[in-house]
């Protein structure tokens, strides 16, 4: 593999695919609002002619990019104007993932994407079009450091029995259709759908929208009410179909210092996480899924991946009795989670409640100065934000073990989140000259994560008790 | 945790914050005392002005004379062998724990403010968050700063 090679020509289509789909909104716009005009030919001969160019780009970027597997390094050249060589040293790539959209499926293609261990995007790279042979072959040679020849014999061993020596989990289709019915992705699906409708709106013709009005408003209210459970239940079976596709085949290994997840119908989705990078795990269970019994577990991540996923999760859907036997078998490091935890004291109930019904008291003082009439639909808000606060008061919580420190909290959903000691980057304990007086404090943990860090805590936890986590903490006086 | 930490910051940090502070409500006494001009020339009753500048000597209290005297009390820090333990805030008290082993950097900086009382902020980062020791001593805060770094040494292994 030391000779350079191509990128499969199939990247010069995902180029150009690409590059359309990032302006099909201004070139959409520019078509419909010239549509008619006089120079509508011309518009559209500068569209051809644009599309023309990226075409001519793309093909000259496929024939710059090369890459080679050079003793320890990965080389990439690539750039049309300002020439790019990218060096990667093997030590540095911290993983090496696969993914398979729907179109590198026909050609039985697969796009590689190298991370290495600095959070800055610039350092990773990506292959976005190369076989599937390649691409495991690629990422066999890369994954394991040279000078360690016998480790990559053992690798294609692993490869093979995989099945006996390493445990992996898998998700039932039934578990996935339960995630998909309670993923709350209804009201997502059900915003895009108002968005698209209302730019669809327009090209249905004036008659044709009139009439349909029309008929609409001379239905019955039990027609509509009908209608509307119609329209709903559509959207929540595809809010159950894109969850079944997006995490089908879903199956999580653990191998010795990392943990590899596949998933996806369509498209292939492959993720490496290693050991090393994981910052803290959680188990979010939301206000639909809690009571019936439903968790998902999710890690926090230090680098790659970019910003848009904060999190990753491990597994979609588990029984909340199944997370300790999941956990022992597939992360052993964070498996002692208990239910001891300790709440927080009855006198922090002010704080909670008053903290969650703030937004409504806002609503029903506006409203009493401009609808009086109506002053008692914010008053079941408050009532509604403050039964919320008793529950977060009731949620709110910690636990500590030698090495591990667990909070949980709620916003809406039930948060647990599981910290190693040595992955927490500081601890702050907070009061108020009230929370003085009621010797209460609320604790605050930091942890690393791929977006800006995040800090999980109880509020208004008993001073004494705040103290014990920050002793817990200390690493000039430990209490274990 | 511990009582609170024994070190204070220096003392001329209030003179320091007093003066930015006073720099700062520069503004909007300019911005009043133009608004008295603006309304000699169009017809709009005084008080808006009057009582903008009323106003202003309450909020200039509070900033450069109240506020830089409470927060310096309030600064505390003290440095153990494996870890940094800082106190601050007005109203609402924090403390800190920042161990040794997370730290990343350490930065000491120092404005033309700060500068003139020879002071200078020490600035302590870890992966994830960045915490702040302001107004220390020149001296101080660069022993303090080679000291830090000294007994910071992060584990490869460890994010």
């Amino acid at each position: 593999m030391s000779n350079p090679k191509r990128l499969h020509p199939a990247a010069m289509i995902f180029r150009v695919i690409s590059i359309v789909r990032s302006l099909i909104f201004a070139i959409g716009a520019t078509v419909i609002v010239t549509m008619g005009n006089d120079f509508f030919n011309y518009i559209v001969l500068g569209i051809v002619g644009l599309i023309a160019f990226f075409i001519i780009t793309s093909v000259i970027e496929w024939l710059r990019f090369r890459y080679a597997v050079v003793g320890d390094e990965l080389r990439i050249e690539q750039g049309l104007i300002v020439r790019k060589k990218r060096y990667i040293s093997k030590n540095r790539i911290q993983s090496i993932d696969l993914t398979q959209s729907v179109i590198h499926r026909l050609f039985n293609l697969t796009k590689v994407q190298i991370e290495t261990a600095g959070s800055d995007l610039s350092t990773d790279a990506s292959l976005s079009a190369v076989t599937l042979e390649e691409g495991q072959a690629l990422r066999k040679e890369l994954k394991y450091h040279n000078g360690e020849a016998v480790e990559s014999e053992y690798v294609d061993e692993i490869e093979q029995d995989e099945e006996e020596q390493y445990t992996k989990e898998t998700i039932s289709t039934k578990r996935l259709v339960i995630a998909g019915s309670t993923s709350g992705s209804i009201g997502v699906i059900l915003g895009l759908f108002i968005v698209l409708f209302s730019e669809v709106e327009r090209f249905i013709p004036t008659h044709v929208y009139d009439d349909a009005m029309s008929w609409f408003l001379t239905q019955t209210i039990s027609v509509l009410i009908v209608l509307a459970l119609i329209v709903l239940i559509f959207l929540w079976v595809l809010g159950i179909l894109g969850t079944v596709i997006k995490y089908g085949n879903f199956e999580v290994t653990r191998y010795e210092d990392e943990l590899y997840i596949t998933r996806g119908l369509l498209e292939k989705k492959q993720v490496t996480i290693p050991l090393k990078r994981i910052q803290a795990l959680g188990i979010k269970e939301s206000i639909v899924r809690q009571p019936l019994g439903f968790a998902t577990l999710y890690v926090e991540i230090a680098g790659g991946e970019g910003g848009q996923n904060a999190r990753t999760f491990i597994f979609p859907l588990l029984k909340r009795s199944e997370v300790k036997p999941f956990l022992e078998k597939i992360l052993p490091e964070y498996q002692s989670l208990s239910n001891e935890f300790i709440g927080v004291p009855n006198r922090a109930a002010p704080y909670y409640m008053v903290r969650a019904s703030f937004l409504p008291v806002v609503v029903l003082v506006v409203t009493l100065i401009f609808a009086i009439d109506f002053w008692y639909v914010p008053f079941v808000f408050i009532l509604i934000a403050m039964s919320l606060g008793w529950l977060r008061m009731k949620t709110a919580g910690y636990y500590i073990d030698r090495e591990h420190l667990i909070f949980r909290s709620r916003d809406f959903s039930k948060d647990t989140i599981m910290m190693k000691h040595n992955r927490v980057q500081s601890i702050q304990l907070r009061q108020t000259l009230l929370h003085r007086k009621q010797q209460i404090a609320t604790v605050q943990s930091s942890i690393l994560n791929n977006f800006a860090g995040r800090h999980a805590g109880v509020r208004e936890l008993d001073y004494e008790q705040a103290k014990r986590i920050a002793d817990w903490y200390s690493l000039q006086k430990r209490i274990f | 945790m511990r009582e609170a930490p024994k070190n204070r910051i220096a003392k001329d940090a209030i003179k320091a914050w007093r003066l930015s502070a006073a720099l700062v409500m520069l503004v909007p006494w300019a911005l009043a005392i133009a608004s008295f001009f603006l309304v000699h020339f169009i017809e709009v009753t005084y008080w808006y002005s009057t009582s903008a500048v009323a106003l202003l000597i309450v909020v200039t209290y509070l900033v450069v004379v109240f506020v830089p005297k409470i927060r310096w009390r309030r600064w505390r820090y003290e440095l153990f062998e494996q870890e940094i333990y800082i106190q601050h805030g007005i109203l609402v008290v924090s403390r800190t724990l920042v161990p040794m082993i997370r730290v990343q950097h350490v930065d000491t900086k120092q404005g033309p403010i700060l500068k003139r009382y020879r002071l200078s902020n020490l600035t302590i980062s870890t992966a994830a968050t960045v915490h702040e020791i302001p107004a220390l001593p020149e001296k101080e805060a660069a022993d303090l700063r080679d000291q830090i770094s000294e007994l910071a040494r992060v584990d490869e292994d460890d994010v």
